[in-house]
């Protein structure tokens, strides 16, 4: 049989279901049914969860993941920085000082405007400008 | 050459009236009435200072016009030329050569139409007189139209042609926009788009002449020698010439007005003050048949011939249509006095097509002498009709009657006017019009004989009108002195401001019917060369 | 020599014509220190960026006439980019100096530090994308112009149609993003390279299927036309340009127009055209498909629909906005010759563009200051309220409609001038008409402002001028729109030599 370039992933794809299946099936078979409420947790050796998972997330939890994120995804380019950083000399350190410190001061601009507290300290709430709700207003009217 | 300050004196024409709105736009106009009354007054008076300066620099280059002197495609005999690089890149890497030019100078067909420009410019400055509301936005948008129809007749540049025929849309939108009638906003507009519409073309027409000669110089495009192979206007009598004059008939058309481009006119009219309204049927209107003779016929001399016959009918219906118009006003209009004068226009410019549309000097010189006349001639009914709707405010045609006793100098003057505009013999008005028959019978025999029914039309309504004002009974209304305060009207006649614009063109209308040859001889010359240039190449293409 | 090292040296060698972006990035990073170190003065960031800015173009007055192709294909330095640059500099800085006198942006104490970063960090985006010839640096610059340009949109965010107009730009702008996004992909996958010039010499071979060649560059067509918002893919052109602060419209109407031009045409005439006739017949597509009337229809609807809408738009901003379109379509009748008069004169109707469509938003930004509103009904009688202001908003607006002696009518001339060069008779004449219809509501402004007038009594008759500052440079706006409609040879020279793209 003559298999092209996709049909060996094909075949991949049939025997990790498979494979996947097999397993399941085989555990649902041997393992022993003993259902305890603790067992049925969501996380049955942590905190017991309170309330709906449905909720709004604080969007400060959106800002602190994306700082880590950056700081994250600078590893992925420090990795192969520091397997030819020998070979590319002073050169190659420098840049790479300046490419941490951009990020650096993007996390130093977080923090001084206050992004990284939980609870910020003292929160403006936005309101609609008074000209624009005139202007309503008077379009009404009109 | 004359110059003064390293200038000719046709930059001097064109550009002192910039000049002037220059001076108006840095005087302030004043907080309270007093000063406002002071600046007024000093705004109308440079406004009449430059122009009389104009009107002094045409009767000069007139008097000083060499008559032996033909003009038309050649560059050498046009006279009082100025020639400066506008915009000059040799060397471009993908254009070549960029050339656009100052160029300006006259010959016999644009010296009557300069002389008319000053005449007319001057004499409405008289009649703005009453103008009150922003008197300063006024007069620098006048000023800057003077200067844009002084370019249109001076440039020999079709590029520099094209920016003054657009430089004089905007100051026209804004003087019938602001200082016009209840419906001033509609006529403004209609004017404004109806002129873009066909300027446009007009633009796409020079940019493809521009590309077959490679420069704007209007006597290269008159030289089809000089015409690349690789233009799409190579070739005498192609489709494309022929789309290409029809695109520029139609833009000079519409200014004209030739019916059917004609529907903004009446509007425009009825709606602009009365200077301004001076200025259109004066000096507008001719902008769009010098338009034809300067750049339409020597450029497209093939297409010309083509449609010879075509244009001579635009004419003929612009006679007819515009007289039945005119007429029409009695029956169905409102009878409105400025909208039969402005459909009285339609019908006389029809003369002027036509005479073009003859190819022969009789034709052709009756219809540049029709062009001057039916300047001052119209130019003097609209100053006539602002006179009474000054007093009366009013226009109709019903609400006067018997006004003869009451002004009788004012009913002389109106007499003359009318008189002219229907063509009586001794007025200036009769020989143009006699010589566009006579060049016209020549050519179509058939026209010529339907054309005269527009005089016959003409004369109806203009003693109808005449009839209807002047005599019969006075109405009770106006029985009282016009201005009982005696403030601004001190008599019920005309008064001397009036005078002043008026009796000049009473003089003008009665010489030139005398002695026609005054203006006759300005031109002969270079619309026989003219004709002579356009049946040569036009019929070199049809062989 | 390790390959490292030579690609260390190619590095080096390019970092010095890089040295613009450089600067400019430098600016950034510097104007956000400066505004997070003294918090006391508001403007600091601002003068800051605009004193970068200015030294970025004297570094850029380096690159000029230089052709060079830096990063390894990445981006390229020639004169059309540096054209483009100057350009996305003038416009930037113009706006940096407009926006200290706008008010709605200064309203409720609004910190403005993040403000005039973000426009330098679009600059960023411009600048790059001028430059790019691979599809990985067109797609990241257009991310980085897009992402800066949403938050700027709604930066004023606590007006609501601000905060819409941003919202529907984002979401407007990553749909279109993504479909670019995969045309790219396709073209990836069709010759495994990401360098447009390669991808041109893969098809030029003829071993490449042509079909995902097309589609792709439909696809990356989506992306480029929703930049330079041409009709079908600008609908989200009224609704931000409306919503978004008044300086933002006017940038976004101009730069990022601008910069979605510059890699359009670079990147059609790199990857579709036969590399030979690349100066004198272009269109000769490789692949045999009719991209000239793809642009030529995109070009007619643009205009048509631009221009057609904005006759019943009441709001100036919104008819701005639509003019906008409609001037997009102008161009793109350039675009559709594609010859080099052609990109001639698209970079020439961009400098006057420019300057008009600047003056003429600066001017309602100014109206809006003091009257509070960008709606048409109240610019009644502003010509007499404000005479100064409403003058020079009509030389803007009858540049704008092209007329002359005004700098508008020579773009247009010269986009006219280019379309017949070519034998489009039946595209300029649509495009002579849709100029007359445009002068229409054009003139609806000025109608409102002179033909109309408010009664005497009523407490909104205040006469008011404008600051001398924003004034003059209102002023200087005016002068050069008339003086480049009297004499436009340096820039005509200019453009002419700037069209040489790196090959």
């Amino acid at each position: 049989m003559y298999l092209t370039t996709f049909g060996i992933v094909l075949v991949f794809f049939i025997v990790g279901a498979l494979f996947v299946a097999v397993g399941l099936f085989t555990a649902a078979l041997v393992r022993p049914k003993n259902p305890t409420p603790e067992k049925l947790r969501t996380y049955e050796s942590g905190e017991i969860p309170m309330g709906s998972p449905w909720i709004q997330f604080n969007n400060r939890f959106y800002i602190i993941g994306l700082a880590y994120i950056i700081f994250d995804v600078e590893l992925v380019l420090l990795f192969p920085w520091s397997v030819v950083y020998k070979t590319l000399g002073w050169y190659s350190f420098i840049a790479m000082v300046i490419f941490l410190m951009i990020l650096i001061i993007g996390l130093v601009y977080d923090w001084a405007k206050g992004y990284l507290e939980w609870d910020k300290p003292n929160p403006v709430i936005p309101q609609l400008n008074e000209l624009i709700i005139h202007r309503k207003k008077v379009n009404k009217e009109n | 050459m004359f110059t003064f300050l390293g200038l000719g004196p046709l930059t001097w024409i064109t550009f002192l009236p910039i000049l002037g709105m220059i001076i108006i736009l840095l005087i302030p106009s004043g907080e309270d009435d007093l000063a406002k009354a002071k600046s007024q007054n000093l705004y109308r008076w440079i406004t009449v200072g430059v122009t009389f300066i104009q009107l002094v620099i045409s009767i000069f280059l007139v008097l000083n016009f060499n008559l032996k002197f033909a003009g038309v495609n050649d560059p050498n005999s046009m006279q009082f030329v100025e020639r400066a690089n506008w915009i000059y890149l040799s060397g471009l890497p993908l254009l070549g050569n960029l050339k656009i030019q100052y160029f300006i100078g006259i010959d016999g067909i644009s010296a009557p139409m300069v002389l008319l420009t000053t005449i007319v410019s001057f004499l409405a400055t008289f009649a703005s007189w009453n103008i009150k509301k922003s008197a300063k936005g006024y007069f620098s948008m006048y000023l800057l139209l003077v200067t844009g129809m002084m370019g249109v007749f001076v440039a020999l540049d079709f590029f520099l042609f094209y920016v003054f025929w657009e430089l004089m849309l905007l100051p026209m939108y804004f003087l019938i926009g602001i200082w016009g009638g209840a419906n001033k906003e509609y006529a403004a507009i209609k004017f404004f788009l109806y002129t873009l519409f066909g300027s446009v073309f007009m633009l796409l027409v020079m940019i493809a002449l521009y590309f077959a000669v490679g420069s704007f110089n209007m006597f290269d495009m008159m030289d089809f020698a000089k015409y690349s192979h690789s233009s799409i206007l190579y070739g005498m009598g192609s489709n494309w010439r022929l789309i290409a004059f029809a695109a520029l008939f139609v833009g000079f058309a519409i200014k004209v007005p030739s019916v059917p481009f004609h529907t903004w006119l009446p509007d425009a009219h009825v709606e602009a003050p009365t200077p301004i309204s001076v200025i259109l049927a004066g000096v507008l209107l001719k902008m769009g048949t010098y338009g034809m003779l300067r750049i339409a016929w020597p450029m497209f001399p093939d297409a010309v011939m083509y449609f010879q016959n075509w244009i001579a009918v635009i004419g003929l219906v612009s006679i007819v249509y515009g007289a039945l118009c005119a007429l029409g006003q009695f029956k169905f209009g409102k009878r409105d006095f400025k909208k039969l004068i402005a459909y009285s226009s339609v019908s006389h410019m029809g003369y002027v097509v036509l005479g073009m549309a003859s190819m022969t000097t009789e034709g052709m010189v009756g219809a540049i002498f029709q062009m001057f006349n039916h300047g001052t001639i119209t130019a003097m009914l609209f100053m006539i009709v602002g006179v009474i709707y000054d007093r009366a405010h009013t226009r109709g045609l019903d609400d006067f009657g018997g006004l003869a006793n009451k002004m009788p100098v004012y009913t002389g003057i109106m007499t003359i006017a009318f008189f002219g505009a229907i063509g009586l013999p001794g007025l200036s008005g009769f020989v143009s019009e006699a010589m566009v028959f006579l060049g016209t019978f020549k050519t179509y025999p058939i026209y010529a004989m339907i054309a005269g029914s527009g005089i016959i039309l003409g004369a109806s309504y203009m003693l109808w009108a005449l009839q209807k004002v002047f005599f019969g009974k006075l109405p009770e209304r106006w029985s009282g002195p016009w201005d009982p305060t005696h403030k601004i009207y001190k008599t019920d006649d005309v008064n001397l401001v009036e005078k002043v614009a008026l009796v000049p063109l009473v003089i003008i209308i009665i010489y030139l019917g005398i002695n026609p040859n005054a203006m006759i001889g300005l031109m002969s010359n270079s619309v026989n060369h003219l004709i002579e240039f356009v049946k040569l190449s036009g019929q070199v293409a049809h062989l | 020599m390790t390959i490292t090292q030579s690609y260390l040296n190619n590095l080096m060698a390019s970092v010095g014509y890089f040295a613009p972006e450089i600067a400019i990035v430098v600016t950034f990073i510097v104007a956000i220190l400066f505004d997070l170190m003294f918090k006391k003065s508001k403007n600091i960031a601002a003068y800051i960026s605009i004193i970068g800015l200015i030294i970025t173009g004297f570094i850029l007055s380096g690159n000029i006439g230089i052709s060079k192709s830096l990063f390894d294909g990445l981006i390229v330095v020639d004169p059309y980019s540096t054209f483009f640059k100057f350009l996305f500099l003038i416009t930037t800085i113009l706006i940096m100096v407009m926006s200290l006198s706008y008010k709605e942006l200064y309203d409720n104490n609004r910190k403005v530090g993040e403000y005039y970063s973000m426009l330098v960090g679009i600059t960023f985006g411009m600048f790059l994308l001028a430059s790019a010839v691979n599809l990985i640096t067109i797609y990241l610059s257009i991310e980085i112009l897009s992402l800066s340009s949403y938050v700027l949109a709604g930066y004023t965010k606590e007006i609501r149609r601000a905060s819409e107009a941003s919202l529907k730009y984002v979401i407007y702008g990553s749909l279109s993003s993504g479909i670019m996004v995969y045309g790219m992909s396709l073209l990836y996958g069709a010759t495994m390279t990401l360098d447009v010039a390669k991808i041109n010499v893969a098809i030029l071979s003829g071993h490449v299927e042509l079909f995902p060649i097309i589609i792709g560059g439909l696809m990356i067509l989506v992306g480029f036309g929703y930049k330079m918002s041409a009709v079908p893919f600008h609908y989200w052109t009224p609704d931000v340009y409306e919503g978004a602060p008044i300086t933002i419209t006017s940038y976004l109407s101009v730069a990022s127009k601008a910069a979605g031009f510059a890699v359009f045409i670079r990147f059609f005439k790199d990857l579709y055209l036969l590399p030979a006739t690349s100066d004198i017949n272009i269109w000769n597509t490789i692949s045999n498909f009719h991209w000239q009337t793809i642009v030529a229809v995109l070009s007619v609807l643009t205009m048509t629909v631009g221009n057609f809408v904005a006759l019943w738009q009441e709001n100036v901003k919104r008819l701005l906005a639509y003019s906008s379109i409609a001037h997009a379509g102008y161009i793109l009748m350039a675009v559709v010759v594609m010859t080099n008069v052609g990109i001639t004169s698209i970079l020439l109707y961009f400098v006057f563009y420019m300057i008009m469509n600047l003056g003429a938003f600066f001017v309602a930004q100014l109206f809006a200051n003091k009257i509070g509103s960008d709606d048409l009904k109240d610019y009644i009688g502003l010509g007499y309220r404000s005479p100064v202001l409403a003058v020079l908003m009509t030389v803007f607006l009858i540049s704008l409609t092209g007329l002359p002696p005004t700098a508008g009518f020579i773009g247009k001339f010269y986009i006219f001038t280019a379309v017949l060069d070519k034998g489009f008779v039946w595209l300029a004449v649509i495009g002579v008409l849709n100029s007359v219809v445009s002068l229409f509501y054009y003139a609806k402004i000025f109608r409102n402002m002179f033909l109309r007038s408010v009664a005497d009594d009523t407490k909104n008759n205040f006469k008011f001028s404008a600051p001398a500052f924003p004034l003059s440079i209102a002023y200087v706006l005016a002068f050069a729109t008339i003086l480049f409609g009297l004499y436009f040879s340096p820039i005509l020279n200019w453009a002419e030599n700037s069209v040489t793209m790196f090959k």
